[in-house]
């Protein structure tokens, strides 16, 4: 069998091809929706606009190598914030396995509550906590989710632990998808131990053991529509040189997935001439907040489960979730205040550096718009809610970290030095500072081409198929109607499932529309 | 990479792996961007008890360069539109009348000082360059070292491995 993998920025012709399926994205949702898809024996391909890298490749990088080839913008995507709201970095990953390969892996479900007003208010039946249950499992299964034992928590996370148990605030072990994890602590890189079950590792050589072909560096400019119906796409390969567009392509198809994610998806339905009201707005970011927390003695928290505990505790009545967190030392250098020779003294403690954070259950104030160059304007207004439970959140974190000994604590705000005492931390909830001081970063962009009822209320049918367009369908995280407060991997992929199982059931009426 | 001689980037690679190597050549900063990105770099790292590595700045600048070319170029465009008001806010912030990269490297220090506790976006175009660079330097194996980083091999995880039975060999 030939290499189902063609890299996109070595073909030197045009290329033009028919197939059943074409899967715009090979991430979280397009290599699900390409296993299920191939294994009905329908002909998919997959188009990916970022490069291809192997595990053994990726994972030999460092992380500032990892960032410049795997994720979007080298890691530097931002959304804008409008008023008083943080510049929000958000990470995405753009590269075959998309950003699975950057996920910390968390997997949690869909919380019930969610569920329940999606089903109550929103009027999606088929949202249930029974009715995504098989699909939840089949993927839980398929990617190997399991708890982090005990003995995977780093130190920073036993710290963690210790400091949320003073305070009486129950903890809980994560669960993540993950085989054989040796606690490298970069997954955010890429593992270097093939240990975390990312789609290029477990959906995607599925989907080629069923026939699906995939091209890397492949940019989809237009989707192709005529007479209401989805014909097919068309886009350039990506210059290996430059990063340009250089080499045309264009596959005809009966039925066109698009996977971009929350950020691109609504670009390219733009792009393509989709006129929706609702495509570009409503994303939620779930904006996420980190502590240094230094202590007398050593924590080394770059060994362990890059994350392991959470605690829901303050989800329901305040509206955010805590998670144990590292990343790279590099990264993490960062994060330390000042500069010169004080910074440098600083990061000197690294060794004795534990990180804390969480993050803020929002509400859908982003908007992703087309500008100047490839890469959407992506912009966020936080409403004075999350601004609220940014700051007290951020001040839990800080309470946990001088409860569990922390001699002094970093808070992410720019230009504010080390706190010593509990007492310091009261100005973020009796005087709230600006929160365009805040550092903030998202992981979780959703909901920007949102599903509904009926086509007054989103973007795409129950069924991910467009409300405007036939035989369009839409299936990663931008589908999600709200926030969902919890990490998004898991939900994302079990909606893509739910998606892809539809469509296969419904594939005689795909088809007849397509002729 | 900010190691001790200026290297390319493309050397960082692991050499058992045999990548595909799909650098782009494309750049960013021109000689005049440089300028300013190495001022900055000096004061954002200088600390009389580490002195930095012949070369190391220069390496810094070129891998900086390497990593914001793979960005759009709308952020590349933003990138370097921060380097040029960092270039000329000195008459404001520090009332210098000379360009940032001419300052001495205690007024660089203190003007960084003063955007870092500033009003924003202030404190943005200092934390920009301050998570990008800091990334690039302490990616160093030196820098790495010096800050107690062991490197890659991890313990913990073996913490769950199965204890073998000792045999007992005595006479």
């Amino acid at each position: 069998m030939s290499d189902p993998i063609t890299h996109g920025r070595t073909v030197a012709t045009p290329v033009q091809a028919s197939v059943d399926v074409v899967i715009v994205g090979s991430g979280a949702s397009g290599a699900v929706v390409a296993s299920h898809l191939a294994r009905e024996g329908l002909s998919v391909v997959v188009l990916e606009e970022g490069g291809h890298y192997t595990p053994e490749e990726y994972g030999a990088l460092t992380p500032s190598q990892s960032l410049r080839r795997i994720a979007r913008e080298a890691g530097l995507c931002t959304a804008v914030g409008v008023g008083d709201t943080p510049l929000i970095a958000v990470m995405a990953g753009k590269c075959v396995g998309g950003s699975s390969v950057l996920t910390g892996g968390v997997c949690f479900r869909i919380p019930d509550e969610v569920l329940h007003g999606w089903s109550r208010d929103l009027g999606l039946t088929g949202m249930t906590s029974d009715a995504l249950a098989p699909f939840f499992e089949d993927v839980e299964e398929r990617v190997h989710v399991e708890t982090v034992p005990l003995t995977m928590r780093s130190r920073g996370t036993e710290l963690f632990v210790e400091g949320a148990a003073k305070l009486g605030i129950p903890m809980h072990s994560l669960r993540r998808n993950t085989h054989a994890c040796k606690g490298a602590a970069r997954c955010n890189f890429g593992c270097p131990n093939r240990a975390k079950m990312s789609v290029d590792i477990s959906y995607l050589p599925d989907a080629f053991a069923h026939g699906a072909r995939l091209y890397s560096d492949a940019l989809v400019e237009k989707i192709d529509i005529a007479g209401g119906v989805a014909r097919g796409v068309r886009g350039r390969f990506l210059d290996g040189e430059t990063g340009e567009p250089r080499v045309a392509f264009e596959f005809r198809a009966k039925l066109v997935v698009v996977a971009c994610g929350s950020m691109h998806t609504p670009v390219l339905l733009r792009r393509s001439g989709l006129d929706h009201k609702d495509i570009g707005r409503h994303l939620t970011l779930h904006p996420a907040f980190r502590v240094g927390a230094l202590f007398d003695d050593e924590v080394a928290g770059w060994d362990g489960a890059l994350q392991s505990v959470y605690s829901d505790h303050f989800l329901e009545h305040d509206g955010f979730t805590l998670v144990g967190v590292y990343s790279a030392v590099n990264v993490l250098s960062a994060a330390f205040p000042g500069v010169a020779g004080h910074y440098r003294k600083l990061v000197r403690e690294m060794p004795r550096l534990a990180i804390f954070g969480g993050m803020v259950h929002d509400d859908g104030g982003g908007r992703v718009h087309r500008w100047l160059s490839r890469e959407p304007l992506v912009l966020y207004k936080m409403i004075a809610r999350d601004k609220a439970r940014l700051m007290k959140g951020i001040q839990t974190v800080a309470k946990m970290a001088f409860a569990a000994g922390a001699r002094e604590v970093m808070l992410p705000i720019f230009g504010m030095p080390t706190v010593t005492k509990p007492s310091d931390l009261d100005f973020l909830v009796e005087h709230s500072p600006s929160a365009r001081k805040v550092e903030c970063m998202a992981f979780h962009p959703l909901g920007s081409a949102k599903m509904a009822i009926d086509r007054s209320g989103g973007v795409v049918k129950p069924t991910g198929e467009t409300w405007d367009v036939d035989n369009l369908i839409v299936a990663d995280g931008s589908v999600l109607p709200t926030s969902i407060g919890v990490n998004s991997q898991l939900p994302i992929m079990a909606v893509a499932t739910k998606i892809a199982r539809g469509l296969c059931a419904d594939w005689s009426r795909y088809a007849r529309r397509a002729a | 990479m900010a190691n001790a001689a200026p290297q390319s980037s493309r050397s960082k690679f692991s050499p058992h792996v045999a990548l595909h190597v799909r650098d782009y050549r494309r750049t960013t900063f021109g000689p005049g961007h440089r300028r300013v990105l190495r001022a900055f770099a000096e004061a954002l790292f200088y600390d009389e008890t580490a002195p930095f590595a012949p070369g190391q700045l220069d390496a810094l600048v070129e891998d900086c360069d390497d990593f914001v070319s793979r960005a759009s170029k709308t952020l590349r465009f933003g990138l370097v539109g921060i380097l040029l008001v960092m270039r000329w806010l000195p008459p404001f912030l520090v009332r210098r009348f000379s360009t940032f990269e001419e300052l001495s490297l205690a007024d660089r220090v203190a003007m960084l000082e003063r955007m870092d506790r500033g009003a924003p976006p202030l404190p943005l175009l200092v934390v920009a360059y301050k998570t990008l660079l800091a990334m690039l330097f302490f990616e160093a194996p030196r820098e790495l070292a010096a800050m107690g980083y062991p490197g890659p091999e991890r313990s913990r995880w073996k913490r769950a491995l199965p204890v073998a039975p000792i045999e007992n060999h005595a006479p």
